[in-house]
């Protein structure tokens, strides 16, 4: 399973290949929802973290931990509450009795695969902990920094509908996630599946990594080979400028999310087995990576509006000169 | 090499294909020709250049998207150069009439690089070529007409810029028509409308709107005819009645009346008066000689002595112009397009009615040595007609003006020296002003001129210093017409203006007949013996030959230049191969369009008309392919003509279709497009 491990540049082939047996793999436990399954792979790939946003007991659990035990490598999961510290997360220094010294102990957070649960539920000092591992790929405890193994890939969850004893994200740390994607219900075939599959025992008590940790690092790789024409360029700019001249955008994209945009778009090419981007996978992936972190006038929704841009906004013409 | 080439590189210019921005590039040309034909009166090469812009501009909109061929750029490049060739014989040799010949190369190089335009640069090109054309023609517009014309040239230029850009940003903009039209007949409607019913004020009359040309000032005067003014005109052609009256004059404007192409610079003389009564001068000989239009040398007097040479006058009428062909005296031959030709007992020749703007004649004139050494040496034996003691009166002289006469020119010795004498007296202590009090009541002009007021025009010298000449014995009379003009560069000519009007005094010498000579202060009395060299005052006049024709040095002179010509088009050529090879060598190299890049597109753009429906703007191709396979089209597409079942799907026609779509997303977004062969085979599937 690790031959391309090996190879110094994949394929684009090669690495819709392997992302086919992970994402096979998780359809082992998770039922339907292709969209969302390939959404958080992407943001795998794309060297990003990932936020599932959806009701209690749609699947967002078990989604990450499906792709943390395909994925191979070490996996940790912390469950916010709003008594957890960032100590809980980082870990701290204990004092040993037996050598009388210091001694780390690495928090949770030194893992390939975090998966934070209930993010919303963390204090905000907590949360900033969280987030600042992932924007930097790095700790500071104790004055010490600490760098994190690569690939890191955080998960995190959170219950929009629910407010009580929740601290939400505010726009500039929902900005540091590449998409948000949400679960959605299931249909009714796929809800009997789910019965079905759950009569005789837990699924994911099976299922085994199909790839390793370094097919991942190869396959990041192989996503910043991946090609964004100058016509592409021009398209992600037109979108996030046709986004800020709307009336009802309160806080438009950042330049930020048009860098995550074009590079989601590329990890999103690899699952096609291209090696560049299409207009399409921008229009794709335009609301799981944007919508999250626009702030919107009154009470119209982001991706509905995101719909209305990318109807109305023309591709960069085919003829370049 | 580097250097050079990096000099010669320009921004790579978008390819124009917008039709409506050609269409205005097109009616920009046209405009500018419409206006040379207008007021040029030069219709042969404007209707060919129009006619050539016309194929030119289809061409190259169809092979917009073409690589320009290397041997059609240089087969333009001759043409050209061959256009440069026209130019230049034509201004020196007037081998195709020499109307315009400037106006006529622009128009040419407008045509020929017509089929040229490929770009956005290259249209505007020639819309500022356009522009220049519109120049040249505004230099012989005096009417505020042409601002129609100079404002359909920028609506125009501005409907190239909008067009271009619109079709640039592939904006779909839908011309409301119907409310345009229905503005614009409203606007009328409401304009005729206001015109009837609200009052015009006719205490202040509407001046005509001035285009701003340089040297426009309107006339106002007390004369008859403001474009000849210092003579009375009656309406007789053969000049009996007309005059000259010292009295008043009228103000000059700077009006250009006439151009005038010359090989040398002259006094244009119009008509002579011989007799002066009471302020007035009037010509007492009323003989005159039909003739044809065209008057050959056997019909005039032989060529004067001491002649140097002859020189050719074209004159082109700006205004309206009394009947008299102003040109510089002797005339060896002339051509006026009229019905016929008199010549009035004093050798002026007569129109049968006023010139009109537009009309030409021409002139060939003799150049006789008027040098001071020759006519001091003056020897001969040509006999004045019976009319000798006309320009012998001078019984309006007072006394005092005698004695004055006497007083200056006593130590002269001959009658040139007493003719020197008197000129210089005049310029020296009297002082030349157009604002001039009126002649007081019972005053002779004349006398009040030089002893009272000591300032007068060119009619009060000239009238002096007849009449003192008279007085001592020379025979002398009053010529009038207009100076020089000033020598304008660019078209090669003379400009002559209202205030060019001018009077002098002639002289007669029996070796020499009648001789100018010019007592107004600050010009030089004699009349210029040589041909001028700097007459071509600079520029590239300089290097037209025809400025020099007549002296036989310098005809042999300009033979020698028109020889260098083939040389320099020789030269011009290997600059200009040499450009085209540098470019080409950059063209290989870098910013074309990839191979198979256009052919694809082009396919693709194709398939889509054949589909009924093309991709909106904001459809990706893959959306667009999408689209097409679930909509109803795809069911019977591709219809193949002769083989019956049109209505039957074919097999093959979303396959094309996805072909089509993956190459050319391919080619847009990773820059790898099919080799044209490929191309083709997929062009053959649609037909």
């Amino acid at each position: 399973m690790s031959s391309a491990s090996q190879e110094h540049s994949l394929q684009p082939q090669r690495a819709a290949e392997l992302l086919e047996r992970v994402e096979k793999n998780i359809h082992r436990v998770i039922v339907g929802k292709e969209r969302v399954v390939r959404l958080a792979l992407a943001g795998l790939v794309a060297g990003g973290h990932v936020l599932l946003q959806d009701l209690p007991g749609t699947g967002k659990t078990m989604l990450a931990r499906a792709l943390a035990t395909s994925v191979g490598g070490t996996f940790r999961r912390i469950q916010c509450t709003p008594d957890l510290l960032p100590s809980d997360i980082t870990g701290s220094s204990i004092f040993n009795q037996k050598d009388l010294s210091f001694e780390f102990i690495a928090g949770p957070i030194f893992a390939n695969i975090v998966l934070a649960d209930e993010v919303n539920r963390a204090t905000p000092r907590t949360q900033s902990a969280l987030l600042e591992a992932m924007g930097e790929g790095q700790v500071t405890v104790e004055g010490t920094t600490r760098t994190l193994e690569r690939p890191f890939f955080v998960v995190a969850t959170q219950n929009p509908a629910e407010f009580h004893g929740t601290y939400p994200l505010p726009e500039s740390q929902l900005d540091r996630f590449v998409l948000a994607a949400e679960m959605g219900p299931p249909t009714e075939a796929e809800a009997m599946e789910v019965l079905a599959r759950r009569e005789h025992g837990d699924p994911i008590a099976d299922l085994t990594a199909v790839i390793d940790v370094s097919d991942v690092i190869v396959l990041q790789e192989a996503c910043l080979r991946v090609v964004a024409a100058p016509a592409i360029r021009t398209y992600i700019v037109a979108l996030l400028q046709s986004i800020r001249s709307r009336p009802d955008v309160l806080l438009p994209a950042s330049m930020r999310s048009g860098v995550y945009l074009q590079r989601a778009s590329q990890a999103w090419a690899l699952f096609e087995g291209r090696d560049f981007v299409l207009p399409d996978d921008i229009k794709l992936l335009a609301a799981p990576v944007l919508a999250h972190r626009l702030g919107m006038r009154g009470r119209g929704r982001a991706a509905d509006m995101l719909g209305e841009v990318l109807t109305a906004l023309p591709i960069p013409p085919l003829r370049q000169r | 090499m580097a250097a050079v080439r990096r000099w010669l590189r320009l921004p790579a210019s978008p390819i124009e294909h917008s039709v409506e921005g050609r269409a205005f590039v097109f009616s920009g040309f046209a405009v500018a020709v419409l206006a040379i034909a207008l007021y040029g009166q030069d219709y042969v090469v404007p209707v060919i250049g129009v006619i050539a812009a016309g194929i030119g501009h289809v061409v190259s909109y169809r092979e917009r998207n073409h690589k320009r061929g290397f041997w059609r750029q240089v087969f333009l490049a001759a043409l050209v150069f061959g256009a440069l060739f026209y130019l230049i014989a034509d201004s020196a040799l007037a081998l195709f009439g020499g109307i315009l010949p400037q106006a006529n190369f622009a128009i040419l190089l407008v045509a020929i690089t017509s089929f040229d335009l490929k770009t956005r640069r290259n249209c505007y090109s020639s819309l500022w070529i356009s522009l220049a054309i519109l120049y040249l023609a505004a230099v012989y517009a005096w009417d505020y007409a042409f601002g129609i014309l100079l404002a359909l040239w920028t609506l125009y230029l501005a409907g190239f810029w909008i067009a271009s850009h619109l079709k640039r940003m592939e904006a779909g903009v839908r011309v409301p028509a119907r409310a345009l039209t229905l503005m614009l007949a409203a606007g009328i409607l409401g304009g005729v409308g206001w015109f009837v019913a609200v009052p015009q004020p006719t205490a202040i009359p509407i001046s005509p709107l001035v285009i701003s040309l340089p040297n426009f000032s309107s006339f106002k005067g007390d004369l008859e005819s403001p474009a000849l003014p210092l003579v009375q005109l009656t309406g007789d052609p053969t000049g009996a009645t007309t005059s000259v009256d010292l009295h008043f004059r009228g103000r000059l404007g700077d009006a250009p009346v006439m151009y005038v192409r010359t090989g040398a610079p002259a006094y244009w003389r119009g008509l002579v008066f011989d007799q002066y009564r009471d302020g007035v001068w009037t010509a007492t000989n009323h003989d005159y000689r039909e003739m044809q239009p065209f008057v050959p040398p056997r019909f005039l007097p032989p060529a004067p002595p001491h002649n140097l040479g002859t020189f050719v006058q074209t004159f082109r009428v700006l205004r309206p112009l009394p009947g008299v062909i102003n040109a510089a005296y002797p005339i060896e031959s002339l051509y006026a397009p009229v019905t016929a030709l008199r010549e009035d007992a004093y050798g002026t020749f007569h129109t049968p009615g006023p010139l009109r703007p537009g009309q030409t004649y021409s002139v060939v004139s003799y150049l006789p040595d008027l040098s001071p050494e020759s006519l001091r040496a003056d020897e001969g034996n040509l006999s004045l007609s019976d009319y000798e003691r006309e320009y012998l009166d001078s019984q309006a002289l007072s006394a005092r003006g005698r004695r004055l006469a006497a007083d200056i020119t006593n130590e002269a010795t001959n009658p040139f020296d007493s003719v020197m004498a008197l000129t210089s007296y005049l310029q020296a202590n009297y002082r030349y002003t157009l604002d001039l009090p009126r002649v007081p009541t019972g005053r002779d002009p004349v006398d009040w001129f030089l002893f009272d007021n000591k300032t007068g025009y060119c009619e009060q010298f000239a009238t002096a210093e007849t009449l003192m000449l008279r007085s001592l014995g020379i025979p002398a009379r009053l010529a009038t017409g207009y100076a020089t003009g000033d020598y304008d560069p660019i078209l090669n000519q003379a400009v002559v203006r209202e205030h060019d009007a001018h009077a002098w005094v002639e002289v007669w010498f029996s070796g020499h007949g009648w001789v100018p000579v010019d007592p107004t202060p600050g010009v030089p009395p004699l009349a210029a013996t040589r041909f001028p060299n700097h007459w071509a005052a600079g520029g590239l006049a300089r290097l037209i030959p025809h400025l020099t024709i007549g002296a036989p040095a310098a005809a042999l002179g300009s033979v020698g230049a028109l020889a260098l010509i083939p040389v320099a088009i020789a030269i011009a050529l290997v600059v200009v191969l040499a450009y085209a090879w540098l470019r080409r060598r950059r063209w290989t190299r870098g910013s074309r369009p990839a191979r198979g890049e256009s052919e694809l597109l082009r396919l693709y753009e194709r398939l889509q008309r054949r589909l009924g429906r093309r991709r909106a703007p904001p459809e990706t191709p893959l959306e667009y392919e999408h689209a097409m396979h679930s909509s109803p089209f795809m069911g019977r597409w591709p219809a193949q003509p002769g083989r019956g079942d049109a209505g039957v799907g074919q097999p093959g026609g979303e396959d094309l279709l996805e072909e089509v779509t993956r190459a050319v997303n391919e080619g847009v977004y990773a820059g790898r497009w099919p080799n044209p062969r490929r191309v083709r085979e997929l062009a053959e599937r649609i037909s």
